[in-house]
């Protein structure tokens, strides 16, 4: 059964709950391992709570923390300073 | 030196302005918010993203036209600022790694340290608290959230930007995102949201 385990590791130990959600986390799943998290959380209710409240938490990340712009005049301020140094 | 080591490239003038212009501007608001972020002041993050960007332009031969140039820009700003800002304001936070990967690795793993947090009382944070939370964690506790939460980076490129293996930066994740729940459910126990 393991090794049907897409998560499974070169050595073919099985992987723990919390190293599948932390793969998908941090976004580094494939698809097969997509599939297979998700109907793991089927039967498996601590992984299904711990997913939603950990993607609830990475998406309001997204949203609160995104800083908007860089100042408006950063950027002129940059090149101006490259064209000082270049000339 | 601080950036990658690729073999030198030879760039004319126009190809240098092309690149710095389309390869490297684009990823400004990025820069400035990770800036923001490890500094918590925006004149501090503008200095930090101006010097980032004059390095950049002063190694640009160092940078290969087409590959990814905003994990170079990312690199380059978090060197400057462990370098530069850090040692001005104060010595960085002790973290106790060996402790941390004994933690991951540890038959523990599955135990949930952070119960108290509930999906319903996140939902009703504003957007300050989460905003505190992130920026009041350890320096490279909260670079790796923002790394990958933020800005999408996977493993590799993280363990480029920071010099640390990929097994570091998934455990860091790991703990940082544990950490970053400890400081929610603080607030949303200060705030009465946690009661039935």
């Amino acid at each position: 059964m393991n090794n049907l385990n897409p998560f499974a590791k070169p050595d073919h130990s099985k992987p723990t709950c919390m190293e599948m959600l932390q793969t998908i986390l941090d976004g580094e799943a494939t698809r097969d391992q997509k599939e297979y998290f998700k109907a793991h959380m089927d039967h498996c209710m601590p992984c299904y709570k711990s997913y939603d409240l950990d993607m609830a938490l990475k998406q309001l990340v997204q949203s609160k923390c995104c800083g908007g712009e860089a100042p408006s005049d950063l950027i002129q301020k940059i090149k101006n300073q490259i064209e000082q140094k270049s000339s | 030196m601080e950036l990658e080591e690729l073999p030198k490239q030879h760039y004319s003038d126009k190809v240098k302005s092309e690149i710095f212009n389309n390869e490297f501007l684009p990823h400004i608001n990025s820069m400035y918010n990770f800036g923001y972020r490890l500094t918590l002041d925006r004149d501090d993050a503008k200095d930090l993203v101006q010097d980032t960007y004059l390095k950049a332009y002063r190694f640009i031969e160092s940078f290969q036209k087409g590959t990814n140039a905003k994990a170079w820009l990312f690199r380059i700003l978090k060197n400057s600022f462990i370098n530069d800002y850090r040692k001005k304001s104060k010595e960085p936070t002790k973290v106790d790694y060996q402790e941390v990967e004994t933690y991951y690795n540890s038959d523990e793993v599955d135990r949930q340290i952070t119960p108290d947090l509930r999906i319903e009382s996140l939902k009703d944070m504003i957007g300050d608290e989460i905003s505190n939370a992130l920026n009041s964690l350890d320096v490279d506790f909260k670079t790796v959230i923002i790394l990958c939460d933020l800005e999408g980076f996977k493993y590799e490129e993280m363990a480029k930007i920071l010099d640390i293996p990929i097994g570091t930066v998934r455990s860091r994740l790991h703990r940082a995102r544990n950490l970053l729940k400890e400081k929610l459910s603080e607030y949303a126990k200060s705030m009465g949201y946690n009661k039935a």
